[in-house]
């Protein structure tokens, strides 16, 4: 009797899932895939959650991150993550912490790709920038300071 | 229209670095119109791939923090000849790609 209830109750609660998931998915948001979950959270650690399950990352010297010091135009803050010392590196997020939303960019790689990401972020402010990397089913981070003279976000 | 791309890559000992510029406002959706009051439109690319030859290596989510005109690098297994593709969608559904061949 026990495990009936409880598969018609698994039944139901998956029904109910893809419900609401059909429900988010209005017209313009066709990409399925995007993470609306992780990017609208307001705080580093609930964007992790969402987006390795765990926020959870070690400190790691393998990490290379490469930031400004100081960054006079917080608009286009040039960072570069070089995971590739790292053995089977699966995806990067790059977050930056005081940010109203702190995740900016998150990366997957298949077989075919190294660890590598190089690009340009905006910041509002003084912050730390942070990476993420997942490697090996664990999770690394590095991060850095930057300074923000002129901030990026907002006019 | 298309979003537009320009590309640049070239393999070294079996890998390539892929780099790339994007023509693109990347607008948040937070910026305040100051004579309105109100924020200009969010418009942003939430997705971008890239391929080699026609395989998926690289699969990556943007949020609107990522600058305007986008600058983006990645490092692939790629040889000469190879070719690296690059495909971008933004959040109102606009797409734009581009290919090179390997040098």
């Amino acid at each position: 009797m026990k495990r009936r209830a409880f598969l018609k109750n698994t039944v139901a609660t998956g029904a109910a899932v893809v419900a609401a998931n059909a429900g988010l998915l209005t017209p313009t948001t066709v990409l399925a895939d995007w993470n609306k979950t992780a990017f609208s959270a307001k705080k580093t650690d609930d964007a992790l959650n969402s987006l390795f399950g765990s926020a959870n990352a070690t400190e790691s010297s393998d990490i290379k991150l490469k930031a400004p010091a100081i960054a006079e135009n917080g608009a286009v803050t040039p960072v570069t993550v070089d995971a590739t010392s790292l053995d089977g590196v699966e995806s990067i997020a790059i977050l930056a912490s005081k940010n109203p939303q702190p995740l900016v960019c998150q990366y997957s790689f298949a077989a075919g790709a190294l660890g590598y990401v190089s690009t340009r972020i905006k910041m509002g402010e003084t912050m730390n920038v942070m990476t993420v990397v997942k490697a090996g089913g664990k999770l690394f981070k590095a991060q850095q300071e930057v300074k923000v003279t002129i901030g990026g976000c907002g006019g | 229209m298309s979003i537009k791309i320009r590309m640049r890559g070239k393999s070294k000992g079996g890998i390539a670095e892929v780099k790339a510029l994007i023509k693109h406002p990347m607008e948040s959706g937070v910026r305040m119109n100051k004579k309105t009051g109100k924020p200009y439109p969010a418009k942003y690319i939430d997705m971008v791939e890239v391929m080699v030859n026609g395989t998926k290596v690289v699969d990556a989510q943007w949020s609107g923090a990522v600058s305007a005109n986008p600058y983006v690098a990645v490092k692939v297994k790629a040889n000469s000849g190879d070719e690296v593709a690059l495909s971008v969608t933004d959040n109102t559904g606009e797409k734009g790609s581009s290919s090179i061949t390997l040098k």
